[in-house]
Order: structure tokens, then C-alpha cells, then sequence
């Protein structure tokens, strides 16, 4: 290793892990020691990285507090330490620690909390795509529909949470005392997009959920239509499916229709 | 990794078609610092500001409203872009993945140019998304001009290169930042962004002259000035760009312009984002106090 490796390796060894190795080879200043000098960059690192992740998570920030927040970001930054260029991206193994590391993990609404500002920050600045007119739908004979396959936006995402979150979510995000985090019975089955430039997000129905999730997997509206059936009326299911459709384009959430197999 | 294979074409005809090196940039007037906070009033209101620099790495993205907000003011406004991670003087491995990333957002923004900085931001894997610094060593000097001779292959067109506030010094350099910094551009031909108040900042911290620094670097190869803010800590100075420009960097401005002559200059402000207004206050003065020094027919470099 060359001696501006090492030197390299010892500077940030002494920012990560207060080693202070690196200090022997830095001089003191006309007005301040070097263990002050360097300080600099060591407060620093954390607070920059603790910033990025309290800009990407506003609303679990307010949930916590300055203080908790601030230490969850600390312990956050310690255990993933940024390994991307671009802090864009720092913030976004958040849910992961949330859910594995205690005290974070004895409070899942924590990690749904967390998911959910992901998911939305996510869909703000993902690619660009299409978007299915519902015009475009009236083009397809009568006959092809039960043949009908559909491509999702890619801003689009399914998430499922195990607390009330998104409940949670909405009064802070709307200056409101938030309820009290409770445990679901049933998971709260989220569908993330970005509408225009608007991240959005809308709780679905089981049903609705169990379709979006098949049809963004390839199968066909026909398919789809025969397992909306064993959901609710059978009778109905074609009528529910043509009404979750209507609603995905309208919403902006489809890229591509086409009759058989869709491109990927 | 197979470094050579990343690289462009050699032979003597693709080498013939590479924009020359040395070539300078035009002088773009008087600009600013892009930031969101600002996309609608520079949307509706077209203020009069000659050019933007945008930092690169907040459009390394797949889409959405950062970049189509882009590509409006790329149609009205020249921009050059300004990264923070290129890490050019890491002894880490080339991140070939974030200069192809950069390449591509240069192909949709066609800037006048591409900066960074002089300095590094991690190695063994590892971002601490600072400016670090480095020690002006002989050994750092041969491998910095070698990783930018590999950037500027790689981007097919030079780059410029910022000095940082540093608040430590290494004992092992063997010359002074400036020399550093004049040395590196002479030999890998790269242009250099003058930050004029990190040069106050670094000067004080370190204890020399800042008139010694902006004299030694050589007038022909400064592309931009940054004009910025930072905070005084009574016995050092932190680059923060919360604050309006101080006296003291105004001044050194002034000094600024009488060695480099018009300079593509701009405000930068990365944090405590006023609204456009006040930032554009300081825009004006940059006009004003360059009309003031140089006279339009009597600019120099």
C-alpha cells in the first residue's frame, strides 16, 4: 500500500472509529490543536448523514423528536455506513434497521413508518413512463380484453404494513395529532405511484390488492377476472375487474396494455 | 477490473476528434447555485441571472420532477454542472459506474463545462461524503494528475477542479496547496475553480496570506469563482454556505479579479436557503464590483 493509501485509510478510520492514529501526521494550527482541527471532519460525518436521513424521513422525524431521531440517526450511520456516491441513497436500508435493531425493532410502526416515506421518496424520482389513456382502452375489440395484459408504471410499488402507519403518516403529514400506533389484524396493503410529479399512495382492498399484484406478474385480464371470483360474487367479478382497471389508469399506474404477452 | 476497457478509443483518429484539453471555457457572466427551493420562481419569473451551476449527483436520478424541472431551465439558462463525489484524489479503485452516470447526465444537460473537487470522499468501499483533504506530497500530485487524466479520457472532455476549506494541514507535504493545485492543472490539463471564500477560509485556518495563495496560481487556467459563505469559530473558520458572502471575502474578490480578470463567477448557498431575492442581491454585487474593477473593454485574462 502507498504511503497516500495508508494516510487515506488512517483519516477515515479516524472519522469512522475515533481511532487517532492519523493525528501524528497532522499539524496543529497557529490558533488550534489538531485534535479540535480534526474534530471538524468528525462531527461532520455524522451530522451531514444524520441530516440526509432526517430530510428523507420528515415525518418519522417529527413522530420521533429532535432527540430520538437524532439518536436513531447516530446508530443508523454507524451500522450502514454510506457506501454510494450519491446521499441519495443513504437513507435507504432505514426500514431494514428499523425492523432488525433494538429498541427500534420492539416498535414495528417504527419500520412502517419508515417503509412508507421510502416508498413515496422513491416514487418522486423514479424513471420516467408512459401512461395508459383510458382512450387507448377502447381500442381493444371486445373479445381481446379476457386476453388483456398490463405493464405498471415504474414508480409503482405494493406495500404491506403490519400497523397503522399510514393512518399515522397521514395526521402528521396533515399537522394533527397522530393515533396511537397499533398492530393490524390484517396487513394494511398500500399501492405507492407517482402521479404527475406527486408521490401518492391509497390503501387497497384485499381483492383489489391480490389483483394488482397477479396483473403487474403478467396475467391476463381473463385470469384475472376468474380469480376476482373466488374473492366475492362471481357473477360481479368481471364488473370489479373492469372497475379496478378504470381505476389504475385514471390514476396513472399503468405503462402498457397490449393483448398476449407484454413486453418487458 | 479491466480499467483499459472502460476507457474511450486511443488510436491516433479518435484522439484527433477529443476536444482539446486546454481549450477555456467562455465566460458566462454572473450566476447561481440551483436549488430546489428556487425551481418555480426561476420557472415563472425568469430572473436575470446569466447562468446556474447545478450540483450533478441531485440529478443522478431515474426521473421525475428534479430533472424534468432540469430540462426547463437547461432550455433558458446556460448551466454547468458541479459534482461532489467524484472523489479524484481517492486511492480507491475508479468508479466507473458513477462516471458513466455523470457522462450520461452531461449528454442530457450539455454543460459548459463539469467541476469537483480536489480532494476525496472515502476509500475501501466506504462514502463519508465530505471534502476530505490531502496531503500535497509528490506521490498525491503524480497520482491525482493520472486519475484526472482518466476522468477527462473517460468524459472526453476536461474537467475543472475546485480547491476546498481544509482545516487540517499533513506534515508530510513537500509543497503548498497552490503549487499543488498549479502543478496538477499544467500537467493533466485541467482548468481550476477558484473558491474564493475557501481560500479565506483555508488561509486562516492555516495561518498564511491569502493574497500568496490567489498569486500563485496561474491566471490562464481559472475557469469559475465560487462566492460563498462560512462560519467563524473564533480559531477556525467552517465552510457551512448558510451565510451571505463576508467583507473580508468580498475584498478578496476584488483581488480576485484584478489577477484572473472576468471570470465566470456565482453564488453558492447550500444551506439556510434564503429566498431567490436575497441571493440575487449578491449576484448583482458580483456584476457590479467586476464592472467596477474590470470596465467592460479593459477585462483581462
Amino acid at each position: 500500500m502507498s504511503d497516500f493509501a495508508r494516510q487515506q485509510a488512517e483519516f477515515q478510520r479516524g472519522i469512522l472509529s475515533d481511532d487517532d492514529t492519523v493525528l501524528a501526521e497532522i499539524l496543529d494550527s497557529p490558533r488550534e490543536k489538531r485534535e479540535a482541527l480534526f474534530g471538524v471532519y468528525r462531527y461532520a460525518y455524522g451530522s451531514r448523514l444524520v441530516e440526509a436521513v432526517r430530510n428523507d424521513h420528515e415525518l418519522l422525524h417529527l413522530y420521533l423528536g429532535d432527540e430520538m431521531f437524532d439518536e436513531m440517526g447516530h446508530a443508523y450511520v454507524k451500522a450502514y455506513p454510506s457506501e454510494h456516491p450519491n446521499l441519495r441513497w443513504f437513507s435507504r436500508s432505514l426500514p431494514d434497521f428499523l425492523r432488525s435493531n433494538a429498541p427500534y425493532s420492539d416498535h414495528p410502526v417504527l419500520s412502517d413508518l419508515a417503509a412508507l416515506e421510502k416508498a413515496l421518496n422513491d416514487a418522486f424520482d423514479a424513471a420516467e413512463g408512459a401512461v395508459v389513456e383510458l382512450t387507448e382502452m377502447a381500442g381493444f375489440a371486445p373479445e381481446a380484453w379476457s386476453d388483456l395484459r398490463f405493464r405498471a408504471h415504474s414508480s409503482a410499488f405494493r406495500l404491506d404494513l403490519a400497523t397503522n402507519a399510514s393512518a399515522i403518516w397521514l395526521a402528521l403529514k396533515n399537522d394533527e395529532t397522530p393515533p396511537e400506533a397499533t398492530a393490524l389484524d390484517q396487513p394494511a396493503r398500500l399501492l405507492i405511484w407517482r402521479q404527475d410529479v406527486t408521490p401518492m399512495f391509497r390503501e387497497l382492498s384485499a381483492e383489489e390488492a391480490m389483483m394488482w399484484d397477479e396483473a403487474v406478474n403478467g396475467i391476463s385480464f381473463g385470469v384475472l377476472c376468474e380469480m376476482l371470483a373466488t374473492y366475492d360474487d362471481p357473477d360481479g367479478a368481471a364488473g370489479r375487474g373492469a372497475g379496478y382497471l378504470h381505476g389504475w389508469i385514471t390514476a396513472g399506474l399503468l405503462t402498457g396494455v397490449s393483448v398476449g404477452k407484454i413486453d418487458s | 477490473m479491466n480499467v483499459a476497457s472502460r476507457l474511450p478509443d486511443t488510436s491516433a483518429a479518435a484522439l484527433a476528434d477529443r476536444p482539446a484539453q486546454s481549450a477555456k471555457p467562455p465566460f458566462l457572466g454572473f450566476g447561481l447555485g440551483l436549488r430546489h427551493q428556487h425551481y418555480d420562481e426561476i420557472l415563472n419569473g425568469n430572473p436575470p441571472i446569466d447562468w446556474f451551476e447545478v450540483i450533478s449527483e441531485n440529478y443522478m436520478l431515474p426521473g421525475g420532477q428534479p430533472l424534468r424541472a432540469l430540462d426547463r431551465i437547461c432550455e433558458r439558462y446556460p448551466v454547468v454542472m458541479h459534482g461532489v463525489s467524484l472523489s479524484i484524489a481517492s486511492t480507491a479503485p475508479p468508479n466507473f459506474e458513477y462516471l458513466q452516470a455523470l457522462k450520461d447526465l452531461a449528454r442530457r444537460v450539455e454543460p459548459k463545462w463539469i467541476s469537483d473537487h480536489l480532494c476525496w470522499t472515502g476509500v475501501h468501499g466506504k462514502n463519508l461524503h465530505d471534502l476530505l483533504p490531502i496531503p500535497y506530497t509528490r506521490e498525491a500530485l503524480d497520482h491525482v494528475v493520472s486519475r484526472v487524466q482518466l476522468v477527462q479520457d473517460f468524459l472526453g472532455r476536461a474537467i475543472v477542479l475546485e480547491n476546498v476549506s481544509t482545516y487540517v494541514q499533513f506534515n508530510n507535504s513537500e509543497m503548498t496547496e497552490w503549487e499543488f493545485l498549479s502543478e496538477l492543472s499544467r500537467r493533466s490539463g485541467c482548468g481550476l475553480l477558484f473558491d474564493i471564500n475557501n481560500v479565506y477560509v483555508s488561509a486562516f485556518n492555516h495561518g498564511y496570506d491569502p493574497l500568496t495563495f490567489l498569486n500563485g496560481i496561474p491566471a490562464d487556467r481559472v475557469v469559475q469563482f465560487h462566492m460563498a459563505g462560512h462560519s467563524h469559530m473564533g480559531t477556525h473558520i467552517i465552510d457551512t454556505h448558510d451565510h451571505p458572502v463576508c467583507e473580508d471575502v468580498w475584498d478578496l474578490y476584488v483581488a480576485a479579479l484584478k489577477r484572473f480578470g472576468r471570470v465566470s463567477t456565482m453564488i453558492e448557498r447550500d444551506d439556510n436557503i434564503p429566498p431567490l431575492d436575497e441571493l440575487l442581491v449578491e449576484v448583482v454585487r458580483t456584476r457590479e464590483i467586476a464592472e467596477k474593477v474590470l470596465p467592460t473593454g479593459k477585462q483581462a485574462g
